[in-house]
């Protein structure tokens, strides 16, 4: 086996695995936090891409200013259209039951995609090449590209940033709290609502992050919502669905793996990832990381 | 007055469990709240906490129809909640419970203050909820319940599932928040002994109706009470 292709395909593995990470962190958030699985995650990270080439080659002409302006403004963005999905549209099938909020969440994949061939066109939008102004870095023998090593280095930010959120901050406990019991929560004098549209926020703006990162990579189109959400369904319940951990180790297994099935096996591009999932869900049925799920009220 | 509900009628799941509750807790009162499982306590409770909203009636508190508020605004209004079951945020630590339920940082003097009422708090401030006892659980729902020092506190069976000698701790700590003034109004399905030197008045309830109002004491000789509650 030629270990240089060995070391580059782990290496695109784990910069798809960041992609992944930024894209299934909020996903499982939002669903460990307020119990919603939001299949239109996936269009957001589609919008993150396409409101990034709108900056990015429409408004500002590729520049690395152009980036940086994409990279700050767009995953707030892209926040804020959750959340208002969160409040006009997915608010309303709480009382309803899980099978209306994925029918829902469905029907909303198929208005972004349709919304972005009307907006945008059909066809796939390249970006300017980061790199072209990045450059490489030289690590031994090889030139790595700098925008993807930024990327993997993001995506660990990012699960550093969230942990420490989560675990030291007072909004973050009282997110996880309200995942525990919002009922109680709610008694404590905790506005529950605000918390939900909170997690909403939060949840995609990653999926956000994750579309304007991965855009630059893979060229944006309007079925690229629909491929991420089915990896990142799998990152999850690989991971242990709720837990960030389990999305931070289910994205490093599905990332790298799929990228070294795509060089010395393509048939098992797709396979390789349910494979797995189908035996870690025979083995530990709750995911890597996840556990019982305490008694929800 | 500090609570008041006024002809509370409550449904639940297609089933009416509450028919015209009116009851009310006095300033500085324990007030007691007996009655079989299934008889309406808890949701009497939860309908003065805001977790269940009546069909028709009104609640008030502090001379404030406070119907429509949500339970949220009403723990930040002053009122006081120790759920059945206790409830405590499992994978949280005791610390953080109280964290939640004071909306931030506890100050120093707050954590010192509750010490006085559940010294045991001290122990296991640091440990998760998962991890504590059934007792240690009941200290630390009712020190959440008291930690925005309301003006009513609302215990709903805080005796149930406890072994003797802890009961009576609990009971202890009870007869002391009521000493420093704070209102209570507190739910037990039966053993009216363990409430005696705690509650004074009581209520009496049964199918969703109350059935009795009056003194503690009076409500094992009441006869309809009785009959209602107890079968005899």
């Amino acid at each position: 086996m030629d270990m240089g292709l060995l070391a580059a395909q782990v290496f695109n593995g784990l910069v798809y695995s960041s992609i992944l990470f930024l894209v299934s962190s909020g996903l499982t958030l939002i669903y460990g936090i307020m119990n919603v699985l939001n299949l239109a995650h996936g269009s957001l990270y589609m919008l993150g891409a396409y409101l990034g080439i709108t900056i990015v080659v429409y408004a500002l002409g590729g520049t690395p200013l152009a980036y940086l302006v994409a990279f700050l403004l767009v995953p707030p963005s892209v926040g804020v259209v959750g959340a208002l999905l969160e409040r006009t549209l997915i608010r309303r099938t709480y009382p309803m039951g899980e099978e209306y909020q994925l029918l829902l969440t469905f029907g909303l994949i198929l208005v972004f995609d349709d919304l972005v061939k009307m907006v945008w066109g059909a066809a796939y939008i390249n970006f300017p090449d980061p790199n072209s102004f990045l450059g490489g870095l030289r690590f031994g023998v090889y030139t790595l590209p700098l925008y993807h090593v930024i990327l993997i280095a993001l995506g660990f930010a990012v699960f550093l940033g969230l942990w420490t959120f989560f675990s030291r901050t007072f909004t973050g406990k009282v997110m996880r709290a309200a995942a525990m019991d919002r009922e109680i929560v709610e008694a404590m004098g905790v506005d529950v609502n605000r918390v939900f549209v909170s997690s909403f926020f939060l949840g995609s703006l990653l999926s956000g992050l994750g579309g304007i990162s991965a855009g630059p990579l893979y060229t944006a189109s309007p079925g690229m919502g629909t491929d991420i959400i089915v990896y990142s369904f799998a990152v999850i319940v690989i991971g242990g669905m709720g837990s960030i951990g389990g999305a931070m180790a289910g994205s490093l297994i599905v990332g790298v793996l799929r990228s070294l099935a795509i060089s010395f096996y393509p048939q098992l591009e797709i396979v390789i990832v349910f494979v797995i999932m189908a035996a870690v869900l025979l083995v530990k049925p709750t995911g890597l990381f996840g556990r019982p799920e305490f008694e929800r009220r | 007055m500090i609570a008041r509900l006024e002809e509370v009628y409550v449904d639940r799941g297609g089933v009416t469990v509450l028919r015209g509750v009116t009851l009310q807790v006095g300033e500085g009162e324990a007030v007691a709240l007996i009655g079989r499982n299934g008889a309406g306590k808890t949701t009497t409770i939860r309908a003065l906490m805001g977790l269940n909203r009546p069909r028709s009636g009104k609640v008030y508190f502090m001379d404030r129809d406070i119907t429509d508020v949500p339970a949220h605004e009403r723990a930040r209004m002053g009122i006081g909640y120790v759920p059945e079951g206790r409830r405590v945020l499992p994978d949280l630590t005791a610390l953080e419970n109280l964290e939640i339920a004071y909306g931030g940082k506890v100050p120093k003097d707050t954590l010192e203050w509750l010490f006085q009422f559940v010294p045991d708090l001290k122990r296991f401030l640091n440990r998760k909820g998962l991890y504590l006892s059934g007792g240690e659980q009941q200290m630390l729902a009712v020190a959440r319940g008291l930690v925005r020092r309301p003006k009513l506190l609302l215990l709903d069976e805080p005796l149930e599932g406890l072994a003797p000698k802890i009961a009576d701790s609990i009971t202890r700590t009870l007869k002391q928040i009521r000493d420093e003034g704070f209102s209570m109004l507190i739910s037990e399905s039966g053993i009216v002994k363990r409430l005696e030197g705690l509650a004074t008045k009581a209520y009496g309830i049964d199918r969703g109706e109350i059935v009795y109002e009056g003194a503690l004491e009076g409500i094992l000789e009441d006869e309809v009470a009785r009959a209602r509650i107890w079968g005899v």
